[in-house]
């Protein structure tokens, strides 16, 4: 079985476009990649009740949280022909229009790196103990709640 | 028995983090009804335990010194 290394994937405050766009460079000596797939959550300008969502501000159960990513990466990695995989989640407080969420998954052809890549966004919205509080330009908040 | 009782997201709003003692509790199905005799609100709320950093998904035996983590629905992405 693979050893077990646990990789953080937590990043503080929004993910830069620049750490993306290096990300993405650092691909180009993995010349057995034909296709790469991105999924970007960006923090949206919610109106609820006539209050629009300035910012939110992320907390975990980071430990379990991890542990739970590695399940879900090994799983993936099992059922993909994937090169590799990259996956980076906000904690702290991420506003309106930033980037609270990269996953980045790489094959020799496009269609397994698209399928993974929408696979662990599911997953991980659905199965790691991460909390979302939306925070109104009033400064009043209510907590997300992932459907 | 002592218990680390840590909470997340929206319950951490009512229930602080703390360490316990209880008496008469072996299990996770006995320790959902303590709590929700301690802090009623938790009653009309969706909640997961877990236990020593595993999510419960059946009754689930405690021992002594467990950390307990009571989690709201997730909401992360």
């Amino acid at each position: 079985m693979s050893e077990k290394k646990i990789k953080n994937i937590f990043v503080n405050g929004p993910i830069e476009p620049a750490f993306i766009a290096d990300s993405i460079a650092k691909h180009n000596s993995k010349t057995a990649i034909g296709g790469h797939s991105i999924f970007m959550g960006q923090v949206r300008k919610d109106e609820i009740e006539g209050k629009f969502v300035a910012a939110i501000a992320y907390t975990a159960y980071e430990d379990l949280a991890l542990e739970k990513m590695h399940q879900i990466r090994e799983e993936i990695f099992e059922k993909y022909p994937l090169n590799c995989m990259h996956i980076y989640h906000s904690l702290g407080t991420v506003k309106t229009g930033e980037i609270c969420l990269f996953v980045f998954t790489s094959s020799a052809h496009r269609k397994p790196a698209m399928a993974a890549c929408t696979e662990v966004v599911d997953r991980l919205k659905a199965e790691l103990p991460i909390w979302g509080k939306e925070i109104f330009e009033d400064e009043t908040h209510q907590w997300k709640e992932n459907i | 028995m002592k218990i680390e009782l840590i909470s997340f997201g929206k319950i951490s709003e009512f229930i602080n983090n703390q360490n316990i003692e209880v008496d008469g509790i072996a299990d996770t199905d006995t320790f959902k009804q303590y709590l929700e005799n301690q802090f009623p609100a938790l009653k009309s709320m969706k909640y997961k335990l877990a236990l020593n950093k595993n999510i419960v998904q059946e009754n689930t035996e405690i021992t002594n010194n467990a950390i307990i983590a009571i989690m709201p629905p997730f909401s992360g992405g």
